[in-house]
């Protein structure tokens, strides 16, 4: 009864119901970006507002440049200052979205008068980031499964710990934007098509561009969604809509693409965008069929489509044998190194060493897919399922996105990112669905009770009955997902505007009404689970953006039992780079250390993290495992003027240099063959101890590392490798220490000048092999004196 | 109605200047001599060499010889003028009378020539005599020899001097004492027995303190170059540029404070490079040491929110002490300042604004400042500074005069006093600096009223952008 009064009260209060909807919609939605930037901000308040990491040094540098050269500049900036003596012409390989997003904001900012500071703008890009990712949630979500469910997912995604890892406050990268941009792409390809609107269309093609400009990720995207169109077509649900999603998507995006100078013409050249214009092929095909279709009369089609088969099978094959052919014909067949690995997962390990030697390179483990998404993992499996009840073109595009995401995040851990939006919206499905049905069947049985109840009482018990449920539902569900409340509102509001679901929804729900209810005890510990499972969820995201994924990692905090102690050496070391060495002097280092150099010490590099040149970074690995007399002549011939090397033995910090000596020696090996690994391990095993080999204790990084480390207790006790190491006393013939930091986890090195040496040790000739690696890389310019 | 006035109480010595210390300093021809109206009838020299600076007091008599009035003196100096700084005269005898006003009289760079000029507010009558004290620093002048040591060696300094005071007078009777922070001073050099007025040895070494002359009568201009050597293992910390802001917010209640600091330490250059483990080893017994550790600096009372940073992000080796009685900021730098070493820093503070404004009585909006002019690290060794220069900023709106500054959601920015004051060294960091300004009441409601108006117009312009009708073709409606 009470519900045959609601819904005939509904059709006049509907319009205020919908706009209180609104209003509670707007401020969850407020809320959710609240929360998804203030989680990021832990490590701001736990440490300081300050840069994380690696590559985020070299987007601050880049935008710092930005912000004072101008975008000109921007575009042809060489930097002199790194790959010494190569350079790098930034402006043309970098992606530039997030250093144009970050200068943009600097530039309003600062027009009215905010003296924010580059570095300040930087810092919380991340985070504005992740609240705007959330409403893009939001919005794919609702354009997927209504409101109630793109509220759930955005506030899961506000607070997913695999985002969070990659955008807390400092964690100044590609992906912090990238992920909305993603997001947004799907966003509006969705919106096109469910509204067939070429002017969403247009938006996808620029959000595709601003994509392209800040992620290599961009890949995904221009796979995915031919991938979707072709299985729309397949399975016979091609419309009007899916074209115009689709094709101006193509041609706008690749024509924008090709626009981002590092990009360029791989925008039509690499095998990464192929299946896109095929699918383009395959969908004006199609597009022609049913045209000729709707102005032909059947027979006259069956017989133009013979004739077109015929043609167009040996047109399409001649055009395939030739794309064929023109892929083949190129080494990595048009695919680069990081692709390639996507599809063959152990590619990287086998041929490129510089690849597989990046930890996020690697397959993630089991664990790290509960660390990461958490519950989320559980409540995809129920969100695929709500995407088939029914399946809808926007759904079917969110599981293809799913299933794609779940294959690319096992074969590398960085692109669990790729998964967690995916993940989110799932779960945001399945848990807004379920509580839809919960409360539901709770209303419904509620209502039937107290019918029962009052018996032939008045009605108005009746009436206060429903009443009473509203703000019962609503305390349910706020105290975890508060948008169950308004769940139902949005589903009528969709009628009126997408007008492929007029016919099928009232049936759907009035189907639902009568067959999904469920007993009200299990209703309610069935809500009381979910609540309980969301909780845990909240809890998992809070500790890992609190303890796990804030430490900006050039700042090592740890707890003793005199409190708190901070390891700040390695800015240290690099603001005595900065201010005491000449403002031109180079620095060799292992390739981590280069970014962190350039920004921090303003001291020239000879590789940093942008691993474009294998060869360099080949030759500062040989170097470094070298003997002293052939690493200097090889550092010499490269105008090094200091060595830094990263030490962790002397209070347990892991990812030091000795521990990553052998990437160097098979990256090294890999161009120099006369390094070779198994010179540096004693059967098979990796030890600095007295049982190693004498290549490994008689190399620069052993020594350079261990320089005088007995002196500091006695006994030269390495607290990383556990062990004493196996030569503790040697003097140094062609380095000299200038800097050690507080903690001795930075160690710089000065190239003694080459008038000590000829006085000092004895003169071994026997230099021959090693010294000639130097003398090809860069002969003639630099004579060594003694020879 | 709108003026502005600004006196730097207790410093009016400093050579300050508004824009460039160099366009305030009267350009004479290098051939400038001053006129012979004086001589110096007995003058005592003291150069205190306790610190990383010389800090020399003159006590002369000086009597005019001229038979008019004279109010103009003339101080010379020893070495470059450009590492003088802090000059002030008073008259001894009659001490409450004040500081007399002194004016850089030097030839343009890279001449190190000039003199000081002091300007008597009564004339002196001719053939009348006048006590001077006169007191000024040097900086930059200890320079460390050998200028190579090792880590944890002595540190020996030289300071070059003349033996006869300089002066742009005749004097006729002189002597220059020294006070040395230590009896280990391997070189002193020797005056001949004959120059001496007592014909005795030449210095006279009393513990701790060297005693030239006394010397009969000496022209205008005469030097003999001495040199002392003595230990002197503390940093020589020199302070390249401090840059200082103040900024003033009567909305907030708030005086805000910044240094910028560019440090070197003049010392010693290791000789071989810097040793970790020496450092640590020598941590234990804590000798002293050329490096500077540590850097004090004693805050206003009731400072709060005191940082220090550096170009790349929070140092955290910092102490902030703060309690009723006093604030204290202890830095050290990220790493040990060894000789010929460099850093740079930035350490800032707040404060209620009421302890340093106050309103001028009977006036409605007008106001006092009173600041320090400059406060860096109080250190035990001293701190000598090039160059100081300090920005007061003021509210918006209080002033249009000098240079405007822009901050949040300011509109026409704010009006900055910028003052620049050269060789000034860590003893002079309390002098205060007292601004009066007008900051009608109007004026403090420029800025809730621009962001009002700001907001209601995008209010306005997204209102209007909403309703505004971009479709092609007619709408269709919705069934």
């Amino acid at each position: 009864m009470a519900d045959s009064e609601d819904s005939s009260k509904g059709s006049t209060t509907s319009s205020l119901r919908n706009a209180w909807g609104n209003v509670l919609a707007f401020f969850i939605l407020l809320l959710i970006g609240v929360l998804a930037f203030s989680i990021r901000l832990f490590s701001v308040i736990k440490y300081e507002s300050v840069i994380h990491e690696f590559d985020p040094y070299f987007n601050y540098r880049v935008t710092q440049y930005l912000t004072k050269n101008g975008i000109y500049d921007f575009w042809n900036w060489f930097d002199d200052r790194t790959w010494y003596p190569l350079g790098r012409v930034i402006g043309g390989t970098v992606y530039p979205g997030l250093t144009l997003t970050a200068g943009s904001i600097w530039r309003i900012v600062n027009s009215l008068n905010i003296p924010l500071s580059v570095e300040t703008v930087c810092v919380f890009t991340a985070p504005i980031f992740s609240a705007n990712a959330a409403w893009a949630t939001y919005l794919l979500t609702k354009e997927v499964k209504g409101v109630g469910a793109g509220l759930t997912a955005a506030a899961l995604l506000g607070m997913v710990p695999s985002y969070i890892s990659r955008s807390v406050a400092g964690s100044y990268d590609n992906e912090a934007v990238a992920i909305f941009a993603l997001i947004f792409t799907f966003y509006l390809y969705v919106k096109t098509l469910n509204t067939g609107s070429l002017f969403y269309a247009t938006l996808n093609a620029l959000a595709y561009f601003y994509m392209v400009c800040s992620w290599g990720g961009y890949t995904f995207i221009i796979n995915l969604i031919p991938m979707h169109v072709l299985l729309c077509i397949v399975t016979g649900r091609y419309s009007s809509r899916l074209y115009i999603a689709y094709a101006p998507l193509v041609v706008l995006g690749t024509l924008l693409a090709a626009l981002v100078p590092v990009v360029g013409f791989n925008a039509v050249m690499t095998s990464e965008h192929f299946a896109s214009f095929l699918v383009f092929i395959v969908i004006n095909v199609v597009a022609l069929v049913h045209y000729i279709k709707g102005i032909l009369s059947p027979k006259m089609f069956k017989v133009a489509m013979t004739l077109v088969v015929t043609f167009g099978m040996a047109i399409c094959c001649a055009v395939i044998a030739v794309l064929v052919a023109l892929v083949a014909s190129s080494p990595t067949k048009g695919w680069s190194g990081r692709s390639l690995s996507l599809l063959d997962p152990t590619y990287a390990s086998k041929y490129i060493p510089i690849i597989a030697s990046v930890s996020e390179h690697q397959p993630p483990t089991w664990p790290s897919y509960f660390m990461d998404i958490n519950v989320l993992a559980f409540l995809v499996p129920a969100g695929i399922i709500a995407c088939f009840l029914p399946l809808s073109d926007a759904s079917s595009f969110v599981v293809l996105y799913i299933v794609t995401s779940v294959y690319f995040s096992g074969v590398m851990v960085r692109l669990m990112l790729v998964l967690a939006p995916a993940a989110c919206i799932m779960s945001g499905i399945a848990l807004s669905e379920a509580f839809d049905v919960f409360t539901r069947s709770i209303k419904f049985q509620l209502s039937g009770l107290l019918e029962r109840a009052s018996g032939a009482g008045d009605i108005t018990s009746g009436s206060v009955a429903p009443q009473n449920d509203g703000p019962k539902a609503d305390k349910q569900s706020t105290s975890d997902k508060p948008e169950d409340s308004i769940k139902e509102r949005p589903s009528r509001k969709n009628k009126k505007k997408e007008k492929e679901n007029v016919e099928k929804v009232p049936v759907k729900s009035k189907a639902e009404k009568r067959l999904l209810v469920l007993p009200l005890e299990t209703s309610a510990i069935a809500i009381l689970l979910l609540v309980l499972m969301g909780a845990f969820y909240v809890v998992h995201c809070v500790w890992a953006a609190a303890e796990a994924y804030s430490a900006p990692s050039i700042v090592l905090t740890s707890y003793s039992n005199d409190g708190l102690h901070v390891f700040d050496d390695f800015r240290e070391a690099y603001a005595w780079l900065r201010h005491n060495t000449d403002v031109d002097d180079k620095v060799a280092s292992w390739w981590d250390y280069g970014y962190q150099t350039t920004a921090m010490a303003n001291r020239t590099v000879i590789v940093d993290n942008n691993t474009w040149n294998n060869t360099h970074i080949a030759t500062v690995g040989t170097a470094m495992s070298s003997p002293e007399k052939a690493a200097w002549e090889i550092f010499n011939s490269l105008d090094v003027k200091y060595v830094l090397v990263v030490f962790g033995g002397l209070v347990g910090y892991p990812s030091d240099d000795i521990n990553k000596f052998l990437w160097m020696v098979r990256i090294g090996g890999g161009v120099f063959p006369h390094i070779k690994e198994p010179d540096y391990l004693r059967d098979g095993q990796y030890r600095i101890d007295s049982q190693a080999t004498p290549t490994m204790l008689n190399c620069l990084m052993y020594k350079l590392s261990y320089y005088r480390f007995v002196e500091t207790d006695g006994k030269a006790f390495d607290r990383v490798r556990r062990t004493e190491i196996g030569k503790k006393y040697f003097k140094l013939t062609h380095f000299e220490e200038v800097f050690t930091s507080h903690h001795w986890m930075m160690r710089i090195y000065k190239l003694k000048p080459p008038k000590n040496r000829i006085r000092g040790k004895t003169k071994k000739s026997k230099s021959g092999s090693k010294s000639s690696t130097a003398n090809v890389k860069r002969d003639g310019k630099k004579k060594n004196p003694w020879h | 109605m709108r003026l502005l006035r600004y006196a730097l109480l207790g410093a009016l010595g400093l050579a300050y200047a508004a824009n460039t210390t160099n366009g305030s300093r009267d350009s004479v021809k290098s051939t400038f001599s001053p006129p012979q109206h004086f001589r110096n009838v007995n003058l005592v020299r003291n150069i205190n060499l306790e610190k990383s600076y010389a800090r020399d007091t003159v006590n002369v008599v000086i009597e005019n010889v001229s038979p008019q009035p004279q109010s103009e003196y003339y101080i010379a100096f020893d070495g470059s003028i450009q590492n003088i700084g802090g000059v002030e005269v008073r008259d001894k005898k009659d001490a409450e009378k004040g500081r007399f006003q002194v004016e850089l009289v030097a030839d343009p760079l890279p001449s190190t020539a000039g003199f000081y000029k002091v300007t008597f507010p009564t004339a002196v009558k001719a053939k009348e005599q006048l006590t001077l004290s006169i007191t000024y620093f040097s900086i930059s002048v200890l320079q460390p020899l050998p200028a190579l040591i090792n880590q944890n060696e002595k540190q020996y300094v030289s300071f070059d001097f003349s033996a006869y005071a300089p002066s742009a007078y005749t004097t006729l009777k002189q002597k220059t004492k020294l006070k040395l922070p230590t009896t280990d001073v391997p070189d002193a050099t020797v005056v001949p027995k004959e120059l001496n007025a007592e014909n005795k040895l030449d210095p006279q070494k009393e513990a701790k303190t060297f005693t030239y002359g006394p010397y009969n009568e000496q022209s205008a201009g005469s030097e003999r170059a001495v040199s002392v050597r003595y230990e002197y293992t503390h940093p020589l910390t020199h302070g390249r540029l401090l840059e200082r802001d103040i900024e003033v917010s009567h909305w907030g209640g708030n005086i805000a404070t910044e240094e910028r600091h560019w440090l070197s330490n003049r010392g010693a250059a290791l000789k071989d490079h810097f040793s970790r483990v020496k450092y640590q080893q020598a941590a234990y017994y804590n000798p002293p040491s050329n490096a500077l550790k540590e850097l004090r600096f004693p805050l206003p009372v009731g400072s709060i929110d005191a940082y220090f940073v550096d170009d790349i992000g929070n140092v955290s080796t910092s102490r902030f002490r703060a309690n009723a009685r006093e604030s204290n900021l202890e830095l050290k730098p990220r790493y040990p300042l060894f000789g010929n070493w460099n850093y740079s820093f930035k350490a800032g503070w707040s404060a209620n604004l009421d302890r340093f404004l106050r309103k001028v009585k009977g006036s409605s909006h007008s106001y006092v400042l009173n600041v320090r002019f400059f406060e860096g690290p109080r250190q035990n060794e001293g701190v000598e500074y090039e160059r100081v220069v300090t920005r007061i900023i003021l509210p918006e709106g209080a002033l249009d005069e000098i240079l405007f500054y822009k901050t949040y959601f300011d509109t026409v920015g704010r009006t900055t006093l910028k003052l620049t004051a050269i060789n000034l060294v860590d003893e002079l960091r309390d002098r205060e600096l007292i601004v009066t300004y007008d900051y009608p009441f109007l004026t403090s409601f420029r800025k809730p009223l621009t962001i009002f108006t700001a907001l209601m117009l995008v209010f306005a312009a997204s209102w209007v952008v909403g309703n505004l009708d971009v479709s092609i073709g007619k709408k269709q409606k919705a069934a």
